[in-house]
């Protein structure tokens, strides 16, 4: 068992960090490029200034509460800190980075880890239970959507659970390795699902500078469809 | 799935009517027609960065119902914004990206068929495009944008509203090169008339400026105005002639229509009439496009003369943020006791949503309004009037304006107990003028000059209180 575990905490953390990390930058650098090769000089004219307010308002979006999507817009707020925080400052993963990385970062208390490691899991489960109860959210869901909230509820449930003996049903070894692997199908899974937004969201922000259309290119778009002449 | 329950919707005839009339209905091989204006579009612009943002993170969260008034009203589960949104993106996934061939290719996918277009079609102009749902986006997808988009493609493979492809076609290659096909000599005979209404009323000869070279501004404001709007018209030249600004303007009689409709569903349109408007105002040497009250061709010179007049490029100038510096320049004087009725204002979406003209005719009205209201919410974050995005032009639309799309606006305006509302739009006021007859509101909706028109001092014609005297004496008379 000390194997596996050692094999899944070793070699494939490490296969899967790249993935997701080649993957993320194949976003980034396709994003740029498209922008300042397409863009060019139009990217002066973009009103930076309301993309940067628009993008603030939403780090902690209490100016965007209203009743109907109270519920939902908390707990994904909420899932957001325990998302971040958790993988990246708990105790055991700190130790981790510093291995493999080698960079130390504060760790997080026993008592704020837990907390907010149940926060996340209780706020998965809202946003799941929000997907399946209201009628708009119920249009918009996809199996997908689903299969997305089951990937980051199982590392943080059998993270958990491995950490509180008395709770785990199951061997501490095994529930460990459950926890190493969905983590890292959870890494392997970012770039290639909508979690790509970890990364994206900045350029989901721009849509004032592609309205900064493209010169001619209403010309040449009827030209090449009906020819020279395109009338209206 | 969005696109599997609409390929068992399409199924079903009895369904959804199209809520206007394309021109030419009996469009064939309308997949491949769509596809290939798709891939055109992709190769000449630049949306497919942002495409590909967004289907690789829309998040499908639902927020953005809370803000739709369309939705609010109907509960449509395809009036949702990001529903609308990812009817296009997954036309996009599936057939331009490597993914979603892949995907086709081994899970035997879907391929678009007429009957999805059919179904865009009739989605895509479900929207006002107001683009309100923005702002609730977390992720800040513009579904107005992807909506436009769609309407792009559709426009480009033969489908669009007849009401608005006659219309720019008029005013791109017809003979009076206006929107209303609104003839020379007419706009002559209009401005003679103007003026005369203006001599008696105000008490002041004039004559208005056509075709003069070298003016500081020159004068574009929705075609429209110069056949149904004379008040909001006089408005406009009575500060032009208060603020002693008579000799700096002009009209240009080869383009003196700034309506845009490009920008609700073209880009080609839209490039081709900015560029008819720089020419105009290069072809009198113009310092400056000022541009009548109108949302959309206020929001279409504003954003996109930077974007596609090049060289050409010249300022553009709101009327309303002229007038604004009129009274804070002490050029003009406007009496408060005149207007003495509840006011409130209606925020267009085109000049109010990206906060640029918000605070101007508030400022302006609340310098001579005395009772003034605010609609709740306002500003950045108004409601539409219900009519945006080209479809107050559709009269195929009315009931729908008036029983889904406008509901919202109407209870919005009765909840104030206003008698006037003010929409400095050729669009809004058209659409809440047909709201408040519709819902029996009791109130009258009038642009923002009609009302400065009211109120203003003319220096060496009638002061506004000996206007109000005479007509009030007219009327015992």
């Amino acid at each position: 068992m000390e194997h596996w575990l050692e094999l899944a905490r070793g070699p494939l953390f490490a296969f899967t960090f790249l993935v997701m990390g080649l993957g993320l930058a194949r976003h980034v650098l396709l994003q740029v490029h498209g922008l300042v090769t397409r863009k060019g000089q139009r990217l002066r004219q973009a009103p930076w200034r309301r993309i940067a307010s628009s993008t603030l308002s939403w780090a902690v979006p209490v100016g965007h509460l209203d009743r109907s999507t109270l519920v939902m817009t908390t707990a994904s707020f909420l899932f957001h800190i325990g998302a971040v925080v958790v993988p990246v400052f708990l105790a055991a993963h700190v130790a981790l980075w510093s291995g493999f990385l080698g960079v130390s970062l504060p760790a997080l208390g026993e008592g704020a880890a837990d907390l907010l490691t149940a926060l996340t899991i209780v706020c998965v489960l809202v946003l799941v239970a929000y997907r399946l109860m209201t009628p708009r959210a119920r249009a918009l869901t996809r199996a997908s959507d689903y299969g997305v909230l089951g990937l980051v509820l199982v590392p943080f449930l059998s993270g958990f659970l491995a950490a509180h003996p008395t709770l785990n049903p199951l061997p501490w070894s095994w529930m460990m390795l459950l926890h190493i692997l969905s983590a890292e199908l959870l890494l392997l899974a970012i770039p290639f699902t909508k979690l790509a937004h970890v990364v994206l969201f900045p350029f989901d922000r721009l849509s004032e500078v592609h309205w900064q259309l493209r010169p001619g290119a209403g010309d040449r778009v009827a030209a090449a469809l009906y020819g020279e002449e395109a009338h209206v | 799935m969005a696109t599997e329950v609409l390929q068992q919707d399409a199924q079903a005839p009895a369904r959804a009517a199209t809520l206007y009339h394309i021109e030419n209905p009996e469009v064939e091989n309308k997949a491949e027609r769509f596809l290939n204006a798709f891939a055109a579009v992709l190769h000449f612009t630049d949306y497919k960065a942002l495409l590909d943002s967004y289907c690789a993170s829309s998040a499908k969260c639902g927020r953005c119902v809370a803000s739709c008034q369309v939705y609010q009203v109907s509960r449509d589960p395809r009036d949702i914004p990001c529903y609308r949104s990812n009817l296009l993106l997954d036309v996009y996934r599936r057939h331009f990206t490597v993914g979603g061939w892949l995907k086709a290719h081994i899970g035997g996918g879907w391929s678009l068929t007429d009957a999805l277009v059919d179904e865009m079609a009739d989605i895509f102009y479900r929207c006002t495009a107001c683009r309100r749902c923005t702002l609730e986006c977390p992720l800040g997808i513009d579904h107005g944008l992807i909506t436009r988009l769609g309407r792009y493609i559709l426009s480009m493979a033969g489908i669009a509203p007849k009401a608005l492809q006659v219309s720019v076609r008029e005013q791109l290659e017809g003979e009076t090169r206006n929107t209303s096909k609104l003839p020379e000599p007419a706009l002559v005979d209009t401005l003679e008339f103007l003026a005369e209404e203006m001599a008696e009323s105000l008490g002041v000869k004039l004559e208005f400026p056509l075709d003069q070279p070298d003016r500081d501004y020159g004068f574009f404001c929705a075609v429209s105005d110069y056949l149904m709007e004379p008040d909001t018209l006089m408005g406009n030249a009575a500060v032009l002639y208060a603020a002693g600004d008579w000799d700096r303007w002009t009209i240009g009689s080869r383009n003196f229509d700034a309506i845009n409709y490009g920008l609700f569903y073209s880009d080609w349109h839209l490039e081709r009439i900015i560029k008819r408007l720089v020419g105009e105002a290069k072809r009198l040497r113009a310092g400056t496009l000022l541009i009548g009250e109108c949302g959309h061709a206020s929001r279409s010179a504003c954003q996109f003369v930077p974007v596609f007049a090049g060289q050409d490029e010249l300022p553009v100038k709101s009327f309303i943020e002229y007038t604004l510096e009129c009274i804070e320049d002490e050029r003009i004087h406007l009496d408060p006791d005149i207007v003495t009725e509840k006011v409130t204002y209606h925020d267009p979406c085109n000049i109010a949503r990206s906060g640029w003209i918000v605070e101007q005719p508030r400022r302006i009205l609340r310098s001579f309004v005395k009772d003034f209201v605010e609609m709740t919410p306002h500003g950045r974050t108004n409601y539409c009037c219900g009519g945006g995005g080209g479809l107050v032009s559709m009269d195929e639309t009315h009931e729908w304006r008036m029983k889904v799309a406008g509901r919202v606006k109407a209870e919005q305006i009765r909840a104030t107990e206003a008698e006037i509302v003010v929409a400095p739009c050729a669009n809004c006021k058209k659409q809440l003028k047909e709201l408040v007859d519709y819902h029996e509101l009791p109130c009258r909706v009038m642009g923002l000059h009609d009302l400065v028109l009211r109120a203003i001092d003319i220096p060496g014609g009638k002061s506004a209180r000996q206007r109000q005297d005479e007509a009030a004496l007219a009327a015992t008379a």
